[in-house]
């Protein structure tokens, strides 16, 4: 793929405040029409990314691409923004927000106006359309702030930590308007630290910590960087199944079930035959591929506990 | 660019006419104004009731003067107010101006009184008022004698204060046309007085009252009753002295009634039309009004800006509206919304105040008092904007002083995330912005003085002087040169405020200090 058929591409980005490096040489490639996860700990350069992309503040080095454009104020109008940190103008009504946002991004007043009651009575919120910003609930007021970030109608949407702080059947109507925006053919950028969201959703994902990137790909590539694994319950000692050559490592869990991590290339039956022959009596037995959350913790766990600890 | 910043300022303006504190102040105005005029002739007419007071005065010479010098004064009100009364209720005032215009001199009060008085005065304009006019209600009496309390005895000084004590402390009422008054003030007159004259001379001092008029009241705010007294004695005691010198009582009379007669003029006026009216001393004096206008204004709209800065920056819109519109854009859309707010708010005040002044002072087509007279003060305002550069000079001062002062606490507003750390920042340069105010009064005196030409030249200050001057015909080097020093300056300001708006906005946690500040300003973008 050239640079212009990508909806974004970041190359070797480095942004230094001062002696603080917050993101370091970072690389990012991303298709049209996909739902791209961009997963890390908290202080791992998620945000200072999104603002560089959205030209919200400049790089110190490197390039980026957004929609074929070197300025993403260019391509403002084709772009949607939900940042991190949510805020309305409590003054005005919900209505008049997003179609006031609408409006900055090319839309006539007329049409932003009709957008905006129709979006708000599609996702539930039509009986709060004349109500003021500040009368609506928090996760009321993020909804509003969301569907001012697309009332335009965007190409790509960037949504920064668009979870938090919503309650789970909210949760869900976002995970349905990002999956209908990619139905739609549109580019979804997406950060978090919630890895079942993004299991559920992404095309394609970046892990960063620590101002850098670890990790991109496909969630079946992230799991893949993990060995498979059985987990069992038995009231007998597994030093048995230790011993085999497949099996590289094993922990009792929280839970009492056992873990056992194989070497790529064996077979979960034959720990399981070896399970038979060994006479152990299984309460259960199943072989899993690790979940992204495992890949995340393996990959950051060091780093995001420094930071937290810090 | 100017779609977007258009459509940030639409929003800007549109939010802040919807609020409360915008109209609170929009309508506080013209009610000062309204208040400031109304009030003090309400308490003059209505507040102050009729002050009573007693005289003893033994040897009976002083009394009756004092009491024909109190008549003499409330019958040149009645006169006024039957003058006023005539103009607003005549069928054809015009036809009568010269009459009115008689009536309203100074000497007119005695003919007045020999021609039968208010009476007299009804007689004349009966069947030339409109028909359905008020009736005639003549004012109060602002100050009364009466005899003094039956249980009071005439009796010596000493004595008597002590039995008036109760009364003038407000103790005791007196009975008055069955009603229930106070007795304001007792005046106790010595049946010789002192020579005040002769002491003075001989430089003695009388620790005793002896030879003194006592005036007697707890009421120190009032001293109209004060002065009445010694004005009237001492007109007499004058006059009597004048003839034990051998002097014509009247001839002196006369002569103290000479007036220098004295007209001013103005070379820059037209030729034949030099003389200096009320009209001429309203424009020296008017653009000072304006400053006090445009000092208001400027600062309650540039706060109006701080706020909406800091409430986005609190809220968080920032960063959304930063991915839709440049720093610029949303530098420029904020400055333009707020100065159409205050222009609103400005034209308001200047439309209602002019209302103001009509409704209250004069009624525009009324009779009596050509130009220059009080009643057509808003005539002369009318005509002194349409024919000066007053307005003109007032619109451009007052964009150039909001774009000074709005763009820097729009700067200042990015860097704060509370409005509480923002009036610290601002707490530093308060005592700057208080200097235009002070120099109001001075400015229009000596319009091209130094302190004017100076101040004139120091960008934070020029709109703000220069309108003060604006009538005084300044240097044609002070207005250009000053005019396009200014804009320079805010072209540099809005550049630097660009920078710092940039860098600002995003940033959380502590303020910058100044230094900091000055080198996100010198930094390369």
């Amino acid at each position: 793929m050239s640079g212009d058929s990508w909806a974004l591409q970041l190359r070797d980005v480095t942004k230094r405040y001062g002696d603080f490096t917050a993101v370091n040489g970072l690389s990012l490639s991303v298709p049209p029409g996909c739902i791209f996860g961009f997963l890390g700990p908290n202080g791992a350069g998620k945000t200072t990314s999104i603002r560089m992309i959205l030209e919200i503040i400049r790089p110190t080095s490197g390039s980026i691409t957004v929609l074929g454009s070197n300025s993403a104020l260019a391509v403002r109008r084709r772009i949607g923004y939900l940042p991190e940190e949510k805020g309305l103008y409590k003054k005005m009504k919900a209505w008049a927000i997003v179609a006031y946002f609408a409006t900055l991004k090319g839309v006539d007043s007329r049409t932003a106006k009709r957008t905006a009651f129709a979006l708000l009575e599609r996702y539930g919120l039509g009986a709060f359309a004349e109500k003021k910003s500040e009368t609506l609930s928090k996760g009321m007021g993020q909804k509003v702030q969301l569907l001012a970030a697309l009332a335009h109608d965007p190409e790509f949407v960037i949504l920064d930590e668009p979870f938090s702080g919503l309650d789970p059947v909210n949760q869900e109507v976002l995970e349905e308007i990002v999956v209908d925006l990619r139905r739609r053919g549109r580019t979804v950028l997406f950060s978090t630290h919630v890895m079942s969201h993004a299991e559920r959703l992404c095309d394609r994902l970046s892990i960063m910590a620590g101002g850098k990137k670890i990790f991109e790909g496909t969630p079946a590539e992230a799991r893949a960087m993990l060995p498979p694994r059985v987990l069992l319950r038995t009231n007998q000692s597994v030093a048995p199944l230790q011993q085999l050559s497949g099996v590289t490592a094993s922990r009792q869990l929280a839970n009492g079930a056992w873990e056992l991590q194989l070497s790529s290339g064996t077979d979960p039956q034959g720990i399981l035959q070896a399970c038979f022959e060994q006479r152990l009596v299984l309460s259960s037995f199943s072989a899993e591929a690790p979940a992204l959350h495992d890949v995340f913790v393996h990959l950051v766990g060091d780093q995001a506990r420094e930071v937290k600890l810090r | 660019m100017f779609h977007i910043a258009f459509l940030v300022a639409a929003r800007e303006y549109l939010e802040n006419l919807k609020t409360k504190g915008f109209w609170f102040g929009i309508i506080l105005f013209p009610l000062i104004w309204t208040a400031a005029i109304k009030i003090p002739i309400l308490i003059e007419k209505k507040g102050v009731p009729t002050r009573y007071f007693v005289v003893s005065d033994p040897s009976s010479k002083w009394k009756g003067l004092i009491d024909r010098e109190i008549d003499q004064r409330y019958q040149r009100e009645v006169l006024d107010e039957l003058v006023s009364y005539a103009r607003r209720n005549l069928k054809r005032p015009a036809d009568l101006a010269e009459w009115l215009d008689h009536w309203s001199e100074s000497s007119a009060v005695e003919e007045f009184i020999t021609k039968g008085g208010q009476p007299g005065f009804l007689k004349e304009l009966e069947g030339l008022l409109e028909t359905g006019a008020p009736l005639f209600s003549p004012p109060r009496r602002r100050f009364q004698s009466i005899p003094l309390p039956s249980e009071v005895p005439e009796s010596p000084r000493e004595t008597l204060i002590d039995r008036l004590r109760p009364w003038l402390k407000g103790d005791e009422k007196l009975q008055v046309e069955n009603q229930s008054v106070n007795l304001f003030a007792a005046v106790l007159i010595p049946h010789v007085l002192r020579d005040s004259g002769a002491t003075a001379s001989s430089g003695a001092k009388k620790s005793s009252a002896e030879g003194n008029i006592e005036f007697w009241s707890d009421n120190l705010a009032d001293v109209g009753l004060e002065q009445l007294v010694t004005e009237s004695i001492g007109r007499e005691l004058r006059t009597a002295a004048y003839q034990v010198k051998g002097m014509d009582a009247a001839a002196v009379k006369a002569i103290e009634s000479i007036h220098v007669p004295l007209i001013s003029l103005n070379p820059r006026k037209a030729a034949g039309e030099e003389q200096v009216g009320l009209g001429d001393r309203i424009r020296q004096w008017i653009p000072s009004v304006f400053v006090y206008l445009l000092w208001v204004a400027v600062f309650v709209t540039a706060q109006m800006l701080l706020t909406s800065v800091i409430e986005e920056k609190s809220n968080r819109i920032i960063e959304v509206l930063l991915s839709s519109v440049t720093p610029e854009e949303l530098m420029a859309g904020k400055l333009a919304g707020i100065a159409l707010t205050g222009l609103t708010m400005l034209a308001f005040w200047i439309i209602t105040s002019m209302g103001v002044l009509w409704v209250n002072i004069g009624h525009g087509g009324g009779s009596g008092g050509g130009s220059g007279s009080v009643e057509n003060i808003p005539i002369d305002l009318l005509n002194l904007m349409q024919t000066t550069w007053l307005l003109p000079a007032f619109l451009g001062y007052f964009a150039l002083g909001f774009l000074v002062y709005a763009t820097f606490f729009l700067a200042l507003g990015s860097t704060c995330n509370t409005l509480k750390e923002a009036q610290n920042m601002m707490g530093m340069i308060m005592p700057i912005l208080l200097v235009p105010l002070f120099t109001i009064p001075f400015i229009p005196r000596d319009p091209n003085g130094t302190l004017a030409r100076v101040l004139s030249w120091i960008p934070p200050f020029t709109p703000f002087v220069m309108m003060n001057r604006v009538t005084g015909h300044p240097p044609m080097i002070d207005v250009f040169g000053t005019l396009i020093m200014l804009v320079g300056f805010v072209f540099l300001e809005l550049l630097a405020a660009a920078r710092i708006f940039r860098i600002g906005v995003l940033r959380t946690g502590q303020p910058p200090r100044w230094m900091e500040l000055l080198r996100w300003v010198t930094q390369k973008a």
